[in-house]
């Protein structure tokens, strides 16, 4: 909400109401959605029945004390009837404690079902997540589909758990307040009721100026903690060019903005609270006034006065907590929409009708005249003619061939790479593997038999034997220990603290980026893939690594096809065929000899790093 | 109660305030008392059946709450500034002394750690200080004022409708102390929910390379799992002590209403005083409650504090020296002698760390050009590092023309030297501000100028706003190669005696990187310029070689004479450094990597 709406409290509860309404009509999907969140609590229909019976029990239980203790007064001590006083005091007693059991068995069950039934939310979401696209990964960024399994399922939360119980228990109570009241004596009634408008009217305007004020502070305190993670990250270069003062400074600019924005909500606040105090003592003495001059004469009895009295501090709280609800409630549908985006978004690469597995496969690539752009575009006339990444390859790979692609920034090695492995489909021409087009094949049949290692080594939290095993679960110890030992990482394996068993931590951050490396390419190797996909893999590599990694890699191409895209010359030399990739097209093929003699685009590369390695 | 009192330090520049505040609260809290004492004299009115009495009355309650109305306002300001001023105050503090700090500082803590101090721990000292404090006062006092009236009114009733307070307080202090690690516990377990999803999200093209996603969803499952486990474990406890609390002030006024009813009976006590102590225990309910909750809020500034500190009391131990030598004008002449560094070792670890350079003695003449060669973890870094007396050495000494760096103001000798480090840092500004980084009143046509010497000019051109685009880690993200040559502006920019060029993440393609070199060639005319080079196109640039290897220098020559007389180099030259040609990753996928 922005300042000029902020100031504009009347239209706001327009919004509102309008809000409300749309969502119980079910326009604008809410009600669509809504209706499904219900469907959430389905499988725990028995829980929520005992729920809203607790709640029950919680509210009429928690009515009674006023009552009870003017009952007290009237019917027993002002009557001299003490079997009454100990009876009414009795039932006083039994409120006291089924309120409480109430309250327990209400705030357990909320909990429980709430936190379930979106636990139960979380991993659909996941799974959702799951099916979807390289390409849908790379449109979104991962902070915003990260916060869909997570702040958006808590503020979901929040609504499940604090906005049934408020709704519910606000309204029971203050229905229930307005019965007992009517009942106990009409006229005196009403004129309590005289303070509810203006409290209501009071707490919403409240809320609604104040949410602006706290999305402020909100902002403000971020804004705060960016700077710090900032310059806690960049600490380094602070410090070597000596800017502590300049960064103090700015701290201290945001630290005095984030005073502000605070100051406005304890003005806020400052109004707010001591009104609504003041309103329970106009309320108390209208009271006084007019219930005591019936008293007086005769119309009422004064434990009704002191039963009034009571009632009054029972029913400020509901109103303020309904009102409290509005924030709650705007977060979680906004939480709500921001799921249903997601689970209303098609996975875009789905198997299609009649997909086969194609068994065991020996590992023949052939592209048939391949054009591929990353424009979401799939009709290729319609594909922006700048955008193609590859333009019409035709290229094959004999089974247990390596294949070593060069090529400049952007002339699609690792687009080409990608598409063997169908993390995308191309908009014209066919990828084959083992004669099989892969837009007929089944995506988890194929990967099954895939092998990829990526530039940065990356591994999940979890010990080096989890992070090989995730290569083929459910292989033994001796066959992770045995690759490792093939790709010749068993001595550093064995020099860590724990050995195969060290947690190697977020993204495998305790590793070195070449320790990291040799794990993925044991659990490239565990899989036994048919055929492997080496994405510049060892350029992040020193030169006591390298050694070892030159091995491991060795024994890891044998047997099998293999796709390289490498920058070291010895890697290079050694394949079966270099590809050429210049602008998306294939410039030209061979082995680094037949190249070199070529004297083409090879060539020339080869001929600049060696002047570079000599100049 | 040093913490304690350490604390309560932090009041001291709003003494007056905080009394005022204290003031105007105990007023208020004398209102709300003599509210229900009005109603029980308007409650005996009705018996006495005195009707003239109730107007007089009624309007004497209304009096109070204007009155409490005002004090309130008053008082709610007041200590929300206070609360405030506190807050701001202590982040001025432990800002001012993180900058202080030496950079050794930071190598052993966690960012994380730094920040949840920033926060969470701040959070809980300013709750304490701007709320607690008044809290606890205010809820003693009304319990003292309502239990004084309440014994004045009747000693025995009294005592017998008090006698549930001290367990409440009891109880709600018990309350917050399991709860708080039951809670922390379910954000501990939220946030590594998160980062398993983070982690599946990042790692996606390896979950569907390798057909794993059963595998990973099983994961995730065992993470919500454990979320719901301790979830669920905080809510019953929450069930459990709130309802509690709220019963055991009910059997008080049980008794009140069974005991005091006799005694209106027998007639030792008017209606409207039983009235009156029906409400005060009613009132009662809400202080101590908040009772509890405010000493559970102590105890929690006090641990906090405690994190707090450990950091404030931490003397930064690189320092300006008292009365700083004046480093003499040079070029940049750069000298170690016998210098050893070994860095702290991470908190908790027993073994002393490996010294990063060991017993090293070099001299660098002025505007000559050295490149340091080596594996990593050699030293290369350790050792420019220290020119900049960005670590001191644990032995030795580092000379800059002639002086003991250790002598200089650190300011000083920091503005003599520019770093282009590995990671190409850049703060979210425009590219503009980040090239004026060291020298914030350079004109927009020397940052031009910079730029167009590290061959920055034409990139930054084509970006959205130009010079104005705001980059950094909330801004526009640049490539690696772009961001180095930011950096490398703003090395230029700064103007430095002492150029240090650390060129580890060099993903630039092969025309870039000439024309880079061609700029460098001209910015490093008249500085020492040290390169820590991992490839042989910036080994060219030098006019000599450091090879360092385990900390310690092996040799030094021209790459000729490396070439032929040192081994180890000849092993680096043909292995390890990365031929230049052959690096060139992929654009989209260097976008995708951006974008992580």
């Amino acid at each position: 909400m922005n300042e000029a709406q902020a100031q504009n409290p009347l239209r706001n509860i327009a919004l509102l109401f309008g809000a409300l309404w749309r969502t119980v009509r079910g326009a604008d999907q809410r009600g669509r959605k809504v209706r499904w969140m219900i469907g959430l609590l389905r499988p725990y229909r028995g829980r929520v029945a005992l729920m809203f019976a607790a709640l029950l029990i919680e509210t009429g239980a928690g009515l009674a004390p006023p009552f009870l203790a003017g009952r007290a007064i009237d019917a027993g001590i002002k009557t001299h009837d003490l079997s009454a006083l100990d009876w009414t005091v009795a039932a006083f007693v039994v409120a006291a404690i089924l309120y409480a059991a109430g309250t327990y068995a209400e705030t357990y069950l909320v909990g429980w079902v709430g936190t379930r039934a979106l636990q139960d939310l979380r991993e659909r979401t996941f799974t959702h997540l799951q099916g979807m696209s390289i390409g849908f990964f790379t449109r979104n960024s991962p902070g915003v589909l990260i916060s869909r399994m997570t702040n958006d399922v808590e503020a979901l939360q929040q609504l499940v758990t604090n906005g049934i119980v408020t709704i519910f228990s606000s309204s029971l109570t203050l229905i229930g307040v307005v019965v007992i009241l009517l009942a106990l004596d009409l006229k005196l009634a009403l004129i309590t009721f005289l303070t509810f408008p203006l409290l209501g009217i009071a707490s919403l305007v409240f809320r609604i100026v104040s949410a602006g004020a706290y999305r402020a502070t909100r902002e403000r305190i971020a804004a705060v903690t960016a700077y710090l993670q900032e310059s806690l990250s960049g600490v380094r270069v602070v410090r070597s060019f000596g800017q502590e003062n300049r960064h103090l400074a700015e701290m201290t600019e945001l630290n005095e903005a984030n005073r502000q924005a605070n100051m406005a909500t304890v003005y806020l606040n400052a109004s707010y609270f001591p009104a609504v105090e003041l309103l329970a003592a106009v309320g108390t003495a209208a009271i006084l006034l007019y219930g005591g001059t019936q008293a007086i004469e005769g119309a009422i009895q004064v434990g009704v006065v002191v039963a009034f009295v009571g009632y009054l501090t029972t029913f400020f709280e509901p109103i303020q907590e309904l009102s409290q609800l509005y924030t709650t409630y705007q977060q979680g549908m906004a939480a709500l929409d921001k799921i249903f985006d997601l689970l209303d978004t098609e996975p875009d690469m789905v198997d299609a009708p009649g997909a086969i597995d194609p068994g065991t496969i020996r590992g023949e690539i052939e592209l048939d005249d391949v054009w591929f752009s990353y424009s979401d575009e799939r009709d290729p006339a319609a594909v922006p003619a700048g955008s193609w990444v590859l333009e019409g390859v035709d290229l094959h790979v004999p089974p247990g061939q390596t294949l070593a692609l060069v090529g400049a920034t952007g002339a699609g090695k690792s687009t080409f790479a990608k598409l063997v492995a169908r993390f995308y489909d191309p908009q014209k021409g066919r990828v084959l593997v083992d004669g099989h087009d892969l837009g007929g094949v089944q995506q988890r049949a194929l990967r099954r038999q895939l092998g990829i290692v990526p530039q940065e080594g990356f591994l999940f939290s979890g010990s080096v034997r989890e992070n090989v095993a995730f290569g083929r679960p459910g292989a033994s110890l001796e066959e992770i220990e045995a690759a490792i030992a093939t790709v010749g990482a068993t001595d550093f394996v064995a020099a860590l603290p724990d050995g195969i068993e060290t947690e190697v931590g977020e993204r495998g951050v305790q590793l070195s980026a070449g320790q990291r490396q040799l794990v993925a390419f044991a659990r490239a190797l565990l899989a036994e893939p048919r055929i492997l996909i080496l994405d510049e893999a060892t350029s992040n590599v020193d030169v006591r690594t390298e050694k070892t990694i030159e091995k491991g890699l060795e024994r890891l191409l044998r047997g099998r096809t293999a796709i390289v895209i490498a920058h070291r010359l010895s890697t290079i030399r050694r394949a079966g065929k270099i590809v050429v990739l210049e602008h998306g097209k294939i410039a030209e093929q061979g082995t680094h000899e037949e190249l070199i003699g070529a004297n083409g685009v090879y060539a020339r590369l080869y001929g600049a790093w060696e002047e570079s390695t000599a100049a | 109660m040093r913490t304690y009192r350490r604390l309560m330090g932090f009041l001291r520049p709003y003494r007056a305030q905080l009394w005022g505040s204290m003031v105007f609260a105990w007023a208020a809290i004398g209102m709300t008392v003599v509210i229900p004492l009005l109603l029980s004299r308007g409650v005996n009115a009705i018996e006495d059946g005195d009707k003239p009495d109730l107007l007089p009355l009624a309007l004497a309650i209304l009096a109070a709450g204007i009155l409490r109305l005002g004090l309130t306002v008053v008082r709610r300001l007041v200590a929300g500034k206070v609360s405030l001023g506190v807050e701001f105050d202590l982040r001025q503090l432990f800002y001012a002394h993180l900058q202080k700090l030496e950079l050794g500082f930071f190598d052993t803590q966690q960012t994380g750690q730094l920040m949840s101090r920033a926060t969470v721990d701040l959070q809980a000292i300013r709750f304490f200080l701007g709320y607690g404090l008044v809290f606890i006062t205010q809820s003693l006092l009304t319990i003292c004022l309502a239990a004084v009236m309440m014994f004045f009114l009747n000693p025995l009733l009294a005592v017998l409708g008090l006698l549930p307070a001290p367990f409440v307080v009891y109880i709600a202090s018990r309350y917050n102390r399991v709860s708080r690690p039951a809670v922390q516990e379910v954000a501990q377990r939220v946030a590594e929910l998160t980062a398993e999803a983070e982690e599946n999200v990042s790692g996606i093209r390896i979950v569907k390379a390798f057909a794993r996603e059963e595998f990973q969803l099983h994961r995730f499952q065992r993470a919500v799992g454990r979320v719901f486990d301790q979830s669920i474990y905080s809510t019953r406890l929450q069930a459990f002590f709130g309802p509690l609390i709220g019963l055991l002030p009910q059997f008080g006024i049980a008794v009140v209403l069974l005991v005091g009813g006799r005694m209106v009976i027998d007639g030792n006590l008017s209606l409207g005083d039983l009235t009156a102590f029906y409400t005060y225990l009613l009132m009662l309910a809400g202080p101590t409650r908040m009772l509890g909750v405010a000493m559970g809020m102590a105890q929690r500034a006090i641990a906090s504090g405690n994190r707090m500190f450990e950091i404030i009391d931490r003397e930064p131990t690189i320092q300006s020296p008292p009365d700083p030598v004046r480093l003499p004008a040079g070029g940049g002449r750069v000298e170690l002698r016998d210098v050893t560094l070994r860095y702290a070792a991470a908190p908790g670890s027993e073994h002393e760390a490996v010294p990063a350079l060991h017993d090293v003695s070099l001299a660098v003449d002025a505007g000559r050009t050295v490149a340091l060669v080596g594996p990593s973890g050699s030293g290369k870094t350790s050792l420019v590092a220290l020119i900049a007396r960005l670590y001191d050495p644990s032995a030795g000494s580092v000379l800059v023309d002639g002086v003991d760096v250790r002598d200089v103001d650190l300011a000083k000798l920091r503005s003599e030297i520019a770093f282009v480090a590995d990671d190409s840092f850049l703060f979210t500004a425009s590219v503009a501000d980040n090239i004026a980084y060291a020298h914030g009143a350079a004109t927009r046509e020397e940052v031009e100028a910079a730029a167009r010497l590290a061959q920055a000019d034409s990139f930054i051109r084509e970006l959205p706003d130009g010079y104005d685009t705001r980059v950094g880690e909330r801004g526009l993200t640049l490539s690696g190669g772009q961001r180095q040559r930011v950096a490398i502006a703003r090395a230029l920019l700064a103007d430095p005696r002492i150029l240090i060029l650390d060129d580890s993440t060099s993903s630039v393609d092969a025309t870039t990187e000439a024309a880079i070199k061609a700029g460098l060639r001209e910015a490093m005319a008249g500085r020492t310029t040290f390169i820590i080079a991992h490839r042989l196109s910036t080994v060219s640039l030098a006019d000599e070689i450091i090879v360092l290897d385990r900390g310690e220098v092996v040799d030094r020559g021209t790459h000729e004479e490396l070439m032929e007389g040192c081994g180890f180099y000849r092993e680096i030259a043909d292995h390890g450094l990365a031929d230049s040609v052959f690096l060139q990753r992929d654009l989209e996928q260097r976008e995708e990597m951006a974008r992580l």
